[in-house]
């Protein structure tokens, strides 16, 4: 029994935090208790708790860390100052005349835009606001419109530069570390958040492709009865102008991404780069004042002391966990999973997907992440192809319904027109498109590891 | 109860709110320059084949300032992440009741031990005045790790008005109750 109060106290901390108090103080306070009851029964030493300053002090030292705050505030600027909302406007008018042209213009631009904040709330709320009427104007049924838009705001796990990335991949550096010298390789090879980035290009660029193909489809052999569609096509100056104003945007994730890609510059550089890069074009664009400079900061300190407050809330958790010998239980059960390697990967995704129902991905980057990821690289799995396959596991959790992070926010913004029946319609062959992505990678996982191999 | 002392008791809320905003608005500051200082650093590094260890360590200082100053602003304004499936439908008086137990079991306690936990780790640092590990560092590394007590004193005393405001939601609703017997 004694060895299972962390399963316990894991399950604890996910009826907690149904009651909404703010997950950092949640995470940390239901271990506290944990910790201190353990300590008052003789069966957890306060002693663990000691490395909580130097692990704090760790967080703040972090340098790849600090790409964070810059990316979050490259994407709130492209959102505050409008230019999302424009990009979607020019490319729906270059796609005028081609069937579906308006849904592969949300596909397109809800991957730039879920590529820069890679929050899911954030991206399907402004596609939803942006981009869902407009497309009912068109008559797409409802259920394409929602179903697109949902499945576009979750892309910004696995699009790079995506936040969740940057995340990961940092857990995933530390536990491949971990887990090469708990095997007794003493000079370990790494893993880094520019890897992750270079795996997740070419799945990322199928996921995209897929749901492209999708729409492409569905409305042009079976569009809905409702759907308008005006073969005038744009003008030939029109599409110069078009092509003008699409072109600085698409330079500005390009260039971004492109070097950190190459090689050339570290996340962070890039980022910042990327966030100046969004101020000059919202300056060009005359979009920007200083009062929205103000709401950007504001909002970009917003969102990345609650970033840092969870990962610190995790911190506190992860050291009581083990302090219960929460690591050693976790090691075995999935070490003792009939299968092998593939029954313990398995049960893993099943879990995070169902965590993935009520957790965020920061929180489960950040709580489960480092629980399972060690005992999982060390039964040889590569570290670049868990962390996309975590990535894309969770953007199909926030997905799907009842419980999608995602359904929830659009639900949020859409017209009383879009019933949740509807959502959950249109979001069902972007699910079946997902499980797809994922089978493959399962059969072929150098779809991942392909691209960060050639980097050596 | 006495109204005098309900009374005090708002306005030491509203003031705790106010010097809460304005310690984030002046730190929120710190994105846009952490951005700017991260393009003068690109900009020595790939065109001037400079490095400076000192403007680096400068970032990871805005970095932290934002993150650890930030946290009691961001609990002001409701920022942090919570899971709101069943809260979002639960009654203004359920809420506020949540609010209350959270501050006083959750927060209070948590930043209470990061407290006393790093109080050693902190004091130590000072006594050395502890300097950077680079010999082109910058030499205040005490007083990075003192942000690791000023985060929880603040996020205590911002506590301290969320736990105010809605005791009085609670107790306002009880009032409202009691009246309506009658």
């Amino acid at each position: 029994m004694l060895e299972y109060i962390p399963i316990i106290m894991f399950f604890s901390v996910c009826v907690v935090l149904m009651a909404g108090y703010p997950v950092a103080f949640s995470l940390a306070g239901t271990a506290l208790l944990f910790a201190f009851f353990g300590n008052i029964a003789g069966n957890f030493d306060m002693a663990f708790l000691y490395a909580l300053p130097n692990r704090l002090y760790g967080i703040i030292d972090n340098a790849t860390l600090i790409a964070v705050p810059l990316f979050i505030f490259m994407g709130v600027t492209l959102e505050k100052s409008n230019l999302a909302e424009n990009l979607l406007n020019s490319l729906s008018k270059l796609f005028r005349g081609f069937k579906g042209g308006l849904a592969i213009s949300v596909v397109l631009v809800g991957m730039l835009l879920a590529a820069s904040t890679g929050i899911v709330g954030a991206t399907v709320v402004t596609m939803g606001l942006i981009s869902l009427p407009t497309m009912l104007k068109q008559g797409y049924s409802p259920a394409i419109a929602a179903g697109t838009v949902c499945a576009t705001g979750t892309l910004g796990q696995i699009i790079p530069p995506s936040i969740a990335l940057v995340l990961l991949g940092d857990i995933l550096a530390n536990s491949y570390q971990q887990s090469q010298l708990s095997l007794g390789i003493f000079a370990p090879k790494t893993v880094s958040v520019g890897d992750l980035f270079l795996g997740a290009v070419i799945p990322g660029a199928l996921l995209v492709l897929m749901y492209v193909a999708y729409l492409f489809l569905i409305t042009n052999i079976k569009p809905p009865a409702t759907y308008k569609f005006s073969a005038e096509k744009a003008k030939q100056e029109d599409i110069i102008q078009i092509l003008k104003s699409l072109l600085p945007p698409i330079l500005l994730i390009i260039s971004v991404l492109g070097s950190i890609l190459l090689g050339v510059a570290t996340p962070t550089e890039a980022a910042g780069i990327g966030a100046l890069g969004a101020v000059l074009l919202a300056i060009n664009a005359r979009s920007i004042s200083l009062d929205l400079v103000r709401q950007v900061a504001q909002k970009t300190t917003e969102i990345t002391s609650m970033i840092f407050l969870i990962l610190i809330g995790a911190s506190l958790f992860s050291l009581v966990f083990r302090g219960f010998g929460g690591d050693i239980l976790v090691e075995s059960l999935l070490s003792e999973i009939p299968g092998g390697v593939f029954g313990a990967t398995f049960l893993v995704m099943i879990i995070i997907f169902f965590l993935g129902f009520i957790l965020d991905f920061i929180e489960i980057t950040y709580v489960v992440v480092p629980i399972v990821a060690p005992a999982l690289l060390s039964l040889g799995i590569d570290p670049v192809w868990l962390g996309i396959m975590i990535a894309i596991n969770l953007q199909t959790s926030f997905l799907t319904p009842p419980f999608g992070f995602a359904l929830f926010y659009l639900r949020g913004v859409a017209p009383k027109t879009v019933t949740t029946k509807d959502i959950y319609k249109g979001v069902i062959p972007f699910i079946a498109i997902q499980l797809v992505l994922m089978v493959l990678l399962s059969i072929w996982p150098s779809i991942a590891t392909w691209l960060p191999s050639l980097k050596y | 109860m006495n109204f005098k002392f309900i009374g005090r008791c708002e306005s030491l809320a509203l003031n705790i709110d106010h010097f809460t905003e304005w310690t984030g608005r002046i730190v929120s500051w710190m994105t846009l320059s952490m951005v700017l200082l991260t393009a003068i650093i690109v900009t020595l590094r790939y065109f001037f084949e400079v490095g400076s260890i000192a403007l680096q360590e400068s970032l990871t200082y805005m970095h932290a300032i934002v993150f650890l100053m930030g946290a009691a602003f961001t609990l002001k304004r409701k920022g942090h992440v919570s899971v709101d499936i069943f809260y979002q439908k639960f009654s203004l008086q359920a809420k506020a009741l949540i609010q209350v137990l959270g501050t006083l079991i959750f927060l209070i306690p948590v930043c209470i031990i990061i407290l006393v936990l790093s109080w050693d780790y902190v004091i130590n640092s000072w006594a050395i005045k502890e300097v950077s590990r680079e010999t082109d560092g910058l030499p205040w590394v005490y007083l990075l790790k003192t942000l690791l007590l000023l985060m929880p004193v603040c996020l205590i005393i911002q506590g301290l008005s969320e736990l105010i405001k809605n005791f009085l939601l609670l107790l306002k609703y009880k009032k409202n109750k009691s009246c309506g017997k009658t």
